[in-house]
């Protein structure tokens, strides 16, 4: 919650507001973007004089340089059932410090950070439209984090990408993705507009923490009824191997919209995930 | 097992107090509740398919429905009530009619027995013992005489009881020997419910005496309706008058009442034969030719007791809740490091300023 989320758009943010983070448009001061003629920017304080002189010519050149500007940064949570299970960590506790981490980290540096919350549908209660103002972003954060998923789907997270539609947001897509595969593609492609950072939610418990032997009595959190287990290293191994290829066919899926996704398992470390930011 | 024995095995089942048994729908309850404790998984398309597991899960759930439903079953006491079956084996109704005269307690050779020597009740006592238990199916019923007749064990299929009227033959006798009213008693001993069962009337005895010829009508009226086979076990005295034997003197039933009483036997048109035994050896070839002549089919009774089946349902409870136990024996629970971290409480409630 203390460190902050380092996070670089992928695309040239437009917009009037002054934030950030490299605008597409010129103007201000920052960084040197180009050289135009002087008729195309009449800006008698910017006239570069040594490109002139260079010119052949003998056009007036001004410089111009990047405008700053501000993006949104959204979360998307899913509040199906499945986000209540409790392993090392609470699933809505971890979701609970990502946000304040974004929100600390966008509301900081001048960015609006928006969350929406879905099961079925968009909870409003537990919904923020994207702000700037620290204390509400991270009332919002703390909300979540106390919230009781108990949607039997997360279908409201397309009505939620249609809901952030418009110019291109960093969005963090936060669930398990334990949803059906249609639902994953009509969730990524309505969202295939705006920067995607799907951040999978795990927990090394249902996983690492498979015991290899024993009778487990499996109860669905989605409401899909109970199941007994027999544990045993070739069922574990098959367990885990099937676990691996879901995640590595999500993995294609999300690729296809420009970034991997980040585990989030059992501690949220805003590091980590600067660096998946950063990085990929 | 045809269909129709298979309902009335049914018909006999109860229990002593019905009205539990309304409690048996609970039997059904395993199939929604589970005793174990649940390990919530966010998905259970996560778990791999197993047959292994499927079929433990149905074990399981088996388990509990059988432990709930033969605790009940049990509570309210089940039992096959009690049935007398009738069945057919080989065998006869035997009417043993047994000489107590004073003179049965003498040895062959007509002395008191002494030392390795055997009185003639004391060889009919073992040598019958053994015709009792012999086969399994025989119907027994014992009768002396002396001078009145003595009912000692009526018709019956328990041989000990049959073995121990017959252990006590050898007790000191008494003195005369009135075979007629002894007949009459034996012939009543046949019950008349079984018209089909093969007849034994087993006469023992070691002298005869006069049948009064107003007694020999009824017991000649006797014999025709009961039909039995007449044996006459004779154990003769060394010396004294056999059976074929005629008087040197007059031929009258006063001077030779065994030839007479032979005589009167052979009058009543019923399968009869007679057995002079000078010795143990000799009544034990005679009993063994009975035993090989007497072999009929005969309709026994069989009684089955009522049956108390609470330990059964007790143990079919007992094997569901032992796979119970062991299923919560090696119940495990997902790995964790430590508590997972519980979600923060409830927002702190803005603070006032003390005034």
């Amino acid at each position: 919650m203390s460190g902050d989320i380092l996070y670089l758009p992928r695309w040239r943010a437009r917009g009037s507001a002054v934030g950030a983070h490299r605008g597409r448009d010129a103007g201000g001061l920052g960084t040197f973007k180009d050289q135009v003629p002087f008729w195309r920017l009449p800006d008698a304080r910017r006239i570069d004089v040594r490109a002139s002189l260079r010119d052949p010519f003998e056009g007036i050149v001004v410089r111009r340089f990047e405008s700053r500007t501000a993006l949104e940064v959204w979360a998307l949570v899913d509040l199906s059932a499945s986000m209540r299970f409790r392993g090392e960590a609470d699933r809505m506790v971890l979701v609970g410090d990502l946000c304040a981490g974004l929100a600390a980290s966008a509301t900081r540096i001048g960015d609006r950070f928006g969350l929406l919350a879905c099961d079925a549908d968009i909870r409003e209660d537990l919904s923020l439209p994207a702000t700037r103002r620290r204390n509400e972003a991270r009332a919002a954060a703390a909300r979540i984090a106390s919230a009781e998923p108990a949607g039997r789907s997360a279908a409201g997270l397309i009505a939620a990408a249609r809901r952030i539609a418009g110019r291109p947001k960093l969005v963090f897509l936060v669930s398990d993705f334990r949803w059906p595969e249609a639902l994953l593609d009509a969730v990524l492609a309505a969202l295939a507009f705006h920067d995607v950072v799907p951040v999978v939610v795990a927990d090394s418990a249902e996983e690492a923490g498979l015991p290899s032997w024993g009778l487990l009595e499996i109860e669905d959190l989605e409401g899909a009824g109970r199941r007994a287990v027999l544990m045993r290293p070739a069922l574990r191994r098959r367990w885990l191997e099937r676990e691996a290829q879901r995640l590595a066919r999500l993995g294609r899926l999300v690729r296809r919209q420009g970034r991997a996704p980040f585990r989030l398992a059992d501690r949220f470390d805003p590091e980590a995930l600067s660096r998946h930011l950063l990085g990929s | 097992m045809t269909r129709l024995s298979v309902l009335s095995e049914a018909s006999r089942l109860g229990a002593e107090q019905p009205l539990l048994l309304w409690l048996l729908p609970l039997a059904l309850l395993p199939l929604w509740l589970s005793p174990r404790r649940a390990t919530p998984l966010p998905s259970l398309g996560a778990v791999p398919s197993d047959t292994l597991s499927r079929g433990i899960g149905l074990v399981l759930r088996g388990a509990g429905c059988l432990a709930v439903g033969a605790l009940v079953l049990a509570l309210a006491g089940p039992y096959r009530s009690g049935a007398r079956v009738t069945r057919t084996g080989i065998g006869a109704e035997v009417s043993m009619l047994i000489d107590r005269s004073g003179s049965m307690n003498e040895t062959f050779a007509g002395r008191q027995p002494s030392g390795a020597e055997e009185s003639k009740a004391a060889a009919s006592r073992r040598i019958l013992g053994d015709f009792v238990g012999s086969r399994a199916h025989d119907l027994f019923a014992v009768t002396a005489f002396s001078t009145a007749p003595m009912l000692v064990l009526p018709m019956t299929d328990r041989h000990a009881a049959v073995r121990a009227a017959i252990q006590a033959i050898d007790r000191p006798g008494l003195d005369y020997t009135n075979v007629a009213r002894g007949l009459g008693m034996a012939l009543a001993q046949f019950g008349s419910g079984r018209p089909d069962a093969s007849r034994v009337l087993l006469l023992v005895s070691d002298g005869a005496a006069v049948i009064d010829p107003r007694v020999q009508d009824g017991l000649r009226a006797a014999f025709a309706r009961i039909r039995p086979n007449l044996y006459w076990l004779f154990l003769r005295t060394k010396g004294s008058p056999g059976i074929a034997d005629k008087p040197t003197g007059e031929d009258t039933p006063q001077a030779a009442p065994e030839r007479h009483l032979d005589l009167f036997f052979r009058s009543l048109a019923v399968p009869y034969r007679a057995f002079e035994a000078e010795g143990p050896e000799a009544v034990a070839a005679a009993i063994r030719q009975i035993e090989g002549l007497e072999r009929d089919p005969i309709p026994y009774v069989e009684t089955r007791p009522r049956r108390d089946l609470a330990g059964f349902a007790y143990a079919l409870a007992a094997l569901g809740l032992a796979i119970l136990v062991a299923a919560k024996l090696i119940a495990v629970d997902l790995r964790r490091s430590g508590a997972p971290r519980i979600r923060a409480a409830a927002p702190v409630p803005p603070r006032t300023i003390a005034a």
